[in-house]
């Protein structure tokens, strides 16, 4: 099921294939990316954790370490139903829905059976008579494989990891090995995140997904006027807040848009007549 | 930047359109009937933290269901879609045990599927387009990909109504006026602090600005986010 090579062959120890040629380099190189992606995501994980920076973080390494065109993340809701929580391309994004949408696919049959479910060829017959609308829907969307990863942690499973490739491919043991990792660390920190506020949290985990981005943007703009920084300074404010009083940060984000988050000092919370700006370009 | 689906799905909106005002979400309702295998379409605006204010249906089903979700508060296109994501229900019998007091009488009324998709960007929200079919049946997946085009140019035409461009000869929401990027998005939370007013209307006012101007969406927010362009309550007529 498993087969060894990737598409530009510089993850796997493929015979004859680049990485056995320059084995140590590229191992190095993957090693050492991989081990920056878990410094960036455990950093992620102190004081304010918010899961939609996390996983909207995860769902991009894995494009960007794992070899593959497309990623996308479903987590079951406090109804156990899958949502869709982030997609790294609106193809990505069409197929997850559509799998949702129609209860059939690879990714919900990991969810289901807590398994890696590996599609390396989409269009074969087993795959076809699997899954006989996900396959064509896949297709069409422009992908040819793609590999289901549970979010697991013993019995309990929360979600999948979903690698969409353009070109029939397998997973392969090294690229597998560094999913499973990462989705490991996931896994563990929204577990951990659920302990810790004592009740099933998932439908307020789940809060604003797929806008979360698009919110903190919109927060960064109007802290970055009121409080007269630019918009990368009003994210690390943001960001300091966040963790400082230990609140999420979409969360966070949300409160400055509604004028409720408490960063602001009350003399600056309400817009200034125009003639009381100081003098700016 | 613009895909070859979001021109198709321009043109079929474009094609839809009669008379001579501005394109409106009517043409969305009707382009979307037509061209997605649905038996009707309809949007409605928010109206608080729900979507309630009937804009246009395409049929007197697709009206009939909305005032049944208003009523009953239950269905597709009342969900709160906190999630971002649409709710897609192709056999709505299968969701009587969620939404029970919507989904027989939409049933009985002759609807069989439905899906809502929300109009939103981050923060704002202004309405939700819902579809239904008269049988069972999914979307495909390519008038999956097709509806959430449509979605994001009904949420273009309801912003841009609002700052009063949609009715200019040569507007076209596609063209400069479709940027995703933070930038935008930046630009439109400072510039609801420069004016006082909503991130809604800070965004249409936004892309008011660079339609006047001929200009590129991202280019005009980039302005605003260096401080080169400052938008000022009190020279109202700026955008």
């Amino acid at each position: 099921m498993l087969r060894a090579g990737s598409r530009t062959g510089d993850v796997a120890a493929v015979p004859g294939g680049s990485a056995e040629r320059y084995p140590g380099t590229m191992a190095a190189i993957v090693d050492e990316r991989l081990a920056q992606t878990f410094v960036e995501l455990a950093d992620t994980l102190v004081g304010g954790f918010d899961l939609m920076e996390f996983l909207h973080m995860l769902t991009e390494r894995c494009v960007e370490l794992l070899e593959v065109d497309a990623a996308g993340l479903l987590l079951a809701d406090a109804r156990g139903t899958l949502q869709l929580v982030a997609a790294s391309t609106e193809q990505a994004r069409v197929v997850e829905l559509f799998q949702i949408q129609n209860d059939e696919g690879p990714c919900l049959d990991s969810y289901r059976t807590g398994q890696p479910v590996i599609v390396p060829d989409i269009a074969d017959g087993q795959a076809t008579a699997r899954w006989p609308k996900f396959a064509p829907a896949a297709h069409e969307m422009g992908f040819a494989a793609v590999h289901a990863i549970p979010m697991r942690l013993r019995d309990q499973v929360i979600g999948t990891l979903n690698l969409f490739g353009s070109a029939p491919d397998g997973l392969d043991p090294a690229v597998a090995r560094a999913a499973r990792a990462l989705v490991d660390i996931a896994t563990i920190g929204i577990l951990q995140e659920r302990a810790s506020r004592e009740q099933g949290i998932v439908a307020g985990q789940l809060q604003v997904a797929l806008n979360s981005r698009v919110i903190i943007e919109q927060a960064k703009g109007i802290l970055a006027e009121r409080l007269h920084v630019t918009p990368d300074h009003a994210f690390l404010i943001l960001r300091d807040y966040s963790r400082n009083n230990n609140r999420p940060l979409t969360q966070l984000a949300g409160d400055v848009i509604a004028g409720t988050s408490g960063i602001i000092p009350a003399r600056q919370a309400s817009p200034r007549p125009p003639g009381d700006h100081p003098a700016r370009r | 930047m613009v895909s070859d689906r979001a021109v198709k799905v321009w043109r079929w909106i474009a094609a839809a359109h009669e008379g001579d005002g501005p394109v409106s979400v009517a043409a969305v309702c009707n382009a979307a009937a037509l061209r997605l295998g649905v038996d009707g379409a309809s949007v409605t605006a928010m109206s608080g933290m729900h979507a309630g204010e009937p804009l246009f249906a395409s049929d007197e089903l697709s009206a009939l269901l909305e005032e049944l979700q208003f009523t009953t508060g239950e269905g597709p296109g009342a969900d709160e879609f906190t999630l971002g994501s649409p709710v897609l229900i192709p056999d709505l019998e299968s969701a009587a045990a969620r939404w029970p007091g919507f989904v027989p009488e939409a049933v009985a009324a002759g609807a069989q599927a439905m899906f809502a998709l929300p109009l939103q960007a981050g923060a704002i929200r202004v309405g939700v387009l819902s579809l239904y079919r008269a049988l069972p049946g999914p979307l495909s997946a390519g008038e999956l990909a097709d509806v959430l085009v449509f979605a994001d140019i009904a949420l273009q035409l309801l912003l841009d109504a609002s700052a009063g461009i949609s009715g200019s000869p040569g507007y076209r929401p596609l063209s400069g006026l479709s940027d995703r990027r933070a930038v935008v998005y930046q630009a439109t939370g400072m510039i609801s602090v420069q004016l006082g007013v909503s991130l809604g209307e800070a965004l249409a006012r936004l892309r008011a600005h660079a339609f006047a101007g001929s200009a590129a969406l991202g280019d005009v927010a980039g302005d605003v986010v260096d401080r080169r362009l400052r938008f000022d309550p009190a020279a109202d007529a700026d955008a």
